[in-house]
């Protein structure tokens, strides 16, 4: 059982698919049909950025800023 | 003219930043810069005090216990409903409904107003979804007709749009009177005239205009209004429905149960209620108590200050940023530029960094610049504009413990982000 919220397994499930990702692919990307399951709570993509920020705390992921704002990254 | 002037003078604005407990705390050494009370308003120590003067002291059921516990809770919860009564002029206590929330304000109209069969509602596409969908959904279940006035792209309404909407056939509208996202204030006045010329009630969703505008509902004329309390330096879950009583009185019910009746009788195997009048009649089950005194503290500190001043104050704030971000080659301000017509807010968009979160973020993680970003519930209007839903739009917002040392903070901040992001 994981301790992580829908959302943040949801990052870490569309962040599996490239080596890095902007804010603006992933919530792309968890709108698809193949994450429907999981991705529930992305279409405004508050909570969803606040999960993955969450996952930069627990040391899962990366971000950094750059040209085109915030690229996330798996550890 | 010169008493006014006096009494903007006499505000001091940084004593009552001062009465903000969590604009003392530092993150990483440094200011909180505070801009999302769009959504969320901080509290006061008085409010909190109020609060905790509840729970210390008299921590009772109000209304039922007779003991002197219960005897300080009932005074202090029916003085809080008389204290925001005069806040908005309504004229008499029992118009205020104490309810969780602006939305449960607008669901109860939604649900409970008599409406004739085959009428016409009316709502528009700058209304915050918990102003629309429970129109939309009345309309639905009783097979209404309902239009949708479309805003301008500014954020503003054409009066004529409003003219051609309202018709004979129309019984109610649902209209923000000041927009969470692009600040506008809506011609309630003309709205109201209009519709109420063609038979039609006017529900106005007040949830961003009563924190920072003077709102009397006797000149305003309006039939309802919902207003969020968490957004007045208030506590979270905690509303008011105001209605004229005699449209409270005329309603059905939304919840059923103890404390909204006078008597339930029990005559030939059959139980029959009678019910209490409003404010009763809409506040079933136990109540939160500490909610509704700490309104009436609410507004009676903002009544204090006075809404005129708090207006001019966040406007003074307003005008500078609006100013600067219009010079600035990569924003987009969404919304009129006119803040004679415009609550203490501006929603705008980056065009180096497209999504509306990183901008937030960014903000948040290099100077504490608290701002929120999203489509604000305002789903059709983001539609409308053209931006997509999982970009956003950011929105910074100013109250009355905001100042130029905030404004300036936001603008660097947001200098520093399209220079890193170019």
């Amino acid at each position: 059982m994981s301790d992580l919220s829908n959302n943040a397994l949801c990052v870490l499930k569309v962040l599996e698919t490239a080596e890095s990702l902007t804010t603006t692919e992933i919530l792309e990307l968890a709108r698809k049909k193949e994450y429907a399951d999981i991705c529930t709570d992305c279409a405004g993509g508050d909570s969803f950025v606040a999960a993955a920020n969450q996952l930069v705390e627990k040391g899962l992921i990366t971000k950094k800023f750059g040209k085109g704002g915030y690229r996330w990254q798996l550890v | 003219m010169a008493t006014r002037l006096g009494m903007i003078l006499m505000v001091d604005w940084t004593k009552i930043r001062r009465d903000f407990p969590a604009l003392e705390r530092k993150i990483n050494g440094r200011p909180v810069v505070y801009l999302d009370s769009a959504c969320m308003a901080l509290k006061p120590r008085q409010v909190i005090d109020a609060m905790n003067e509840y729970y210390e002291m008299y921590p009772a059921c109000g209304g039922r216990s007779i003991h002197r516990f219960g005897k300080d809770a009932s005074e202090a919860y029916t003085a809080a409903r008389g204290k925001f009564a005069k806040f908005i002029n309504a004229a008499q206590d029992a118009e205020c409904i104490w309810t969780r929330n602006a939305t449960e304000s607008l669901n109860i109209v939604a649900s409970c107003v008599h409406l004739p069969k085959g009428s016409k509602l009316i709502t528009t596409s700058l209304e915050h979804h918990s102003g629309s969908l429970p129109f939309v959904e009345r309309a639905k279940r009783d097979g209404l007709e309902i239009e949708i006035v479309k805003a301008q792209n500014d954020g503003t309404f054409d009066i004529e749009d409003w003219k051609n909407a309202i018709d004979s056939k129309t019984s109610l509208i649902s209209v923000v009177h000041s927009s969470n996202v692009t600040g506008t204030i809506a011609p309630m006045k003309e709205i109201v005239e209009i519709a109420h010329d063609r038979g039609a009630l006017v529900m106005c969703d007040d949830a961003q205009y009563a924190p920072h505008h003077h709102l009397d509902v006797q000149a305003a004329d309006v039939d309802f209004s919902a207003i969020s309390v968490h957004k007045m330096c208030g506590p979270t879950g905690m509303g008011v429905l105001y209605g004229k009583i005699e449209h409270l009185e005329s309603m059905n019910m939304m919840l059923y149960g103890g404390d909204t009746v006078s008597d339930v009788k029990f005559i030939d195997g059959k139980i029959l209620p009678e019910y209490l009048p409003p404010p009763e009649k809409y506040e079933a089950g136990l109540q939160n108590y500490a909610g509704a005194i700490g309104a009436g503290a609410a507004a009676e500190y903002l009544q204090a200050i006075g809404m005129h001043e708090i207006e001019k104050h966040e406007r003074s704030l307003l005008q500078v940023a609006l100013q600067k971000m219009l010079e600035m080659e990569h924003v987009h301000i969404l919304g009129t530029e006119d803040i004679s017509i415009k609550t203490g807010l501006v929603t705008f968009t980056v065009d180096t960094v497209p999504s509306a979160h990183d901008v937030a973020t960014f903000l948040n993680d290099e100077y504490n610049i608290m701002v929120r970003s999203g489509a604000h519930c305002v789903h059709p209007f983001h539609y409308q504009m053209g931006i997509p839903i999982e970009r956003g739009t950011v929105r910074a917002s100013f109250y009355l413990y905001n100042n130029m040392d905030d404004v300036k903070a936001f603008l660097d901040g947001l200098e520093t982000l399209i220079e890193a992001s170019v």
